[in-house]
């Protein structure tokens, strides 16, 4: 049974002896053992050695080496878990404050004094990252606050590790020193107009020009950018840079060599712009002269394109009509969409809405326009409605798939980080608000663009991740049993499904969405801090 | 056997007035269980959990776990194994979260050595290490094995929980356990000795 025969005598195998040793043997199993014991040197010797590795393994264990952290010994009232409650809702506040004493209250202000309604300002919040460097006034404050939380944050998540994070934190402490220093470092005009400003003809800015004023005139050429915040704008001048600029009325009547992003009620295009023009206007012209040498992409209530495109044009638009020549590909989704007479479009025309698209029959298409329609806003009553839901589930079934199985113990780590809802939904929170406001700033004041777009990728990924570990979290609740890929794959079947149908509830569906979202979001980010821990036990 | 159990001993009568309390909601007292079991349940996970950090979450974590059930524990069993019973299953549910994957681990006899290793071998071991090192050397092992030795030498549980907690059979504990000293013999000796010199020798 237990017992083994090598060589003449029949000995009890070591995992016996531990049994005999802790008392788990039968009882005639164990009276068996001892009366060997009586006769056998090499089973009772064994019998001490394990006796003793016991007493040793016991008070290697038992000895009191480590110290007891604070936050252990501190009696906490209810739970430890009140610091992180603390902690995440603070930097929460903070952010809220940031937020709204850093963009909602200038972008209302600044909304109002360039002639808009404060129902736009959402757009302005939207936009108003990337004229940063034009918020003179507010800078200093703003960019405290901003700076002041994040640097919370990043203590709290490195207060284990400062020597490790030295790095971290010399960048982070770089980061800071940037954005204190005064912008005029950075080598640009900055102008302020009173209450108007015109830069004359013949003039030249040899730097970037910020202009803050009522009515803007650039008649004169500028080196760099020119970023301005005004109510009226007419550029004649020739700008070598970027036009980046918030107004009631932009109107380009310059060449630019670089890119138009605008922000503006009007925007008016008669002249060359050699790369991309990106607007969120409330009107669009693209004049018969003008030439736009990369991609159009607008965001817009009416467009008119009568010019030049070398490149795409993306369009969301009300009432979009396009009269002039594409080089490429036209995506536009949005309302009207008229082709006029004169229109050529090289490439594919798709249009994606809910009106007949007009098309003009002298018009020179590459090929026919692609219609898909679609009505705004859930139609309950129609099948592809359920199908498109059932496509959704999918997408996110297959995107938690691969999650799970490329990163399956962070995926736990962040499923189980859900259990721990306030500081999940805090975190998740100031995440959802700050991160586009740190890629706002990365944007427009430290690496660039590219970083900050990638960092805007990221998040927007972090985003659709959300629902994923809070699914799986719900189907760990519902369906608690079994270990593996298996009963992990139906948690996250089963979870998605619920959150699609809750998601699908008319009125609160989007709230259902949010929170979603932010303790997603949270649970991510906690999991995220806990993956860059060091790790003790190499796995 | 309630050697690292409590900072300072309490008697029976003690305790149960003690819990009666904590069940009445008097946050005092709350605070006073706390400040008896947390260091041992600290050390607990400490000697469980890989990191430091995750110690301290889990105990957090476990005392939550004991306010809320604390209804159903039976005052006629002792409570600190009741406490570890309920910080075993919590460190294990949060070790078998993070490795979704199983080491698949079976009940046979197989992988163990059918010889006996050697007395004086193993006494040198014992003796060359310090507490410190074999608890290194215990974070090198597999989760089930370091759990298992924990459960058992450190907060001294039956087979029945460990079998229990484990999600294994009870015939299986023993071999878990002798195999878990094993391993830890390997992980002390210097790793990955393929001869495993002090796991058997020939008799
Ligand atoms: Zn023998």
């Amino acid at each position: 049974m237990n017992s083994l025969d090598s060589g003449p005598e029949k000995h009890f195998d070591e995992v016996t002896a531990l049994l005999y040793l802790e008392r788990q043997l039968e009882l005639d199993q164990a009276r068996e053992f001892a009366e060997h014991l009586v006769s056998c040197n090499a089973c009772s010797t064994l019998l001490r050695a394990l006796e003793k590795e016991s007493i040793w393994l016991r008070e290697a264990l038992s000895t009191d080496a480590e110290s007891i952290p604070a936050r252990v010994i501190a009696a906490p009232e209810r739970t430890n878990a009140h610091w992180g409650w603390i902690a995440a809702f603070g930097l929460c506040a903070a952010g809220g404050y940031t937020l709204w004493n850093g963009f909602i209250g200038p972008a209302m202000s600044g909304a109002s004094e360039a002639g808009f309604g404060q129902d736009s300002v959402l757009m302005t919040l939207f936009f108003s990252g990337a004229f940063w460097r034009g918020w003179d006034a507010m800078r200093s404050l703003t960019e405290f606050l901003a700076m002041a939380t994040l640097g919370a944050l990043a203590i709290w998540l490195l207060r284990k590790q400062w020597k490790r994070f030295t790095a971290i934190a010399f960048v982070m402490g770089a980061m800071i020193c940037t954005l204190a220093m005064p912008q005029s470092a950075a080598a640009a005009d900055i102008e302020r107009g009173n209450p108007s400003y015109t830069l004359p003809a013949g003039q030249e800015v040899k730097t970037d020009l910020i202009v803050w004023a009522t009515r803007a005139r650039i008649d004169g050429d500028v080196d760099g950018d020119l970023i301005v915040w005004s109510q009226n704008v007419t550029v004649n001048g020739h700008i070598k840079g970027d036009i980046l600029g918030a107004a009631q009325e932009l109107r380009v009547n310059g060449p630019v060599d670089g890119n138009v992003r605008a922000w503006v009620q009007t925007l008016t295009i008669n002249n060359s712009v050699a790369k991309n023009v990106l607007a969120m206007t409330g009107v669009t012209y693209e004049d018969e002269r003008a030439t736009i040498g990369g991609t159009l992409t607008v965001l817009a209530g009416t467009m008119e394109v009568s010019g030049h495109v070398t490149g795409d044009l993306l369009a969301l638009v009300g009432d979009l009509t396009v009269n002039g020549s594409l080089g490429r590909d036209a995506l536009v989704r949005g309302g009207q969409f008229t082709v006029g007479p004169n229109a050529q479009i090289a490439g594919k025309t798709r249009y994606i809405g809910d009106h007949q698209p007009d098309i003009s029959p002298s018009a020179k298409l590459g090929s026919p326009v692609e219609i898909t329609y679609k009505k705004r806003g859930p139609d309950y009553s129609r099948w592809d409605y359920y199908w498109h839901q059932i496509m959704l589930w999918g997408a996110s079934f297959i995107f938690g798939l691969v999650l799970l199985f490329a990163v399956p113990a962070f995926f736990a780590s962040a499923e189980n980080s859900a259990n721990r809802f306030g500081p999940a939904i805090g975190f998740g929170a100031l995440f959802l608000f700050a991160t586009p406001i740190v890629a706002a700033i990365v944007c427009a004041t430290i690496v660039g663009l590219g970083v900050g777009i990638a960092a805007l990728l990221l998040y927007l990924i972090c985003l659709y991740a959300s629902q994923v570990f809070i699914a799986s979290w719900l189907g760990h609740k519902i369906i608690n049993a079994g270990v593996g890929f298996g009963p992990a794959i139906g948690r996250l079947a089963l979870g998605l499904a619920i959150l699609r149908v809750l998601r699908m509830l008319p009125y609160v569906g989007w709230l259902v969405t949010l929170v979603m979202i932010m303790w997603g979001l949270g649970a991510l980010v906690l999991a995220l801090h806990r993956a860059m821990r060091p790790q003790a036990v190499p796995a | 056997m309630d050697r690292h159990k409590t900072t300072e001993a309490m008697s029976e009568a003690e305790l149960a007035r003690l819990l009666s309390r904590v069940q009445a909601g008097d946050s005092e007292a709350w605070g006073e269980l706390y400040r008896n079991y947390a260091p041992a349940i600290f050390r607990f996970c400490r000697r469980v959990l890989p990191t430091r950090e995750d110690s301290e979450d889990a105990t957090t974590e476990v005392f939550m776990k004991v306010r809320q059930k604390l209804g159903t524990y039976d005052s006629s069993r002792p409570f600190t194994a009741w406490l570890y019973k309920v910080a075993s299953n919590h460190c294990w549910d949060t070790l078998r979260r993070r490795r979704i994957r199983q080491d698949l681990e079976t009940g046979d006899l197989d992988t163990l050595p059918l010889e006996h290793p050697d007395p004086g071998q193993l006494e040198q071991l014992q003796a060359e290490h310090t507490s410190k090192e074999v608890r290194t050397g215990l974070a090198k092992l597999p989760d089930r094995a370091r759990m298992a030795l924990v459960l058992r030498y450190y907060a001294d549980m039956s087979y029945e929980e460990i079998a229990d907690t484990l999600g294994v059979r009870r015939q299986f504990v023993g071999v878990l356990l002798l195999r878990a000293r094993h391993q830890l013999r390997d992980a002390l000796s210097g790793g990955g000795d393929p001869q495993k010199f002090l796991s058997g020798r020939k008799i």
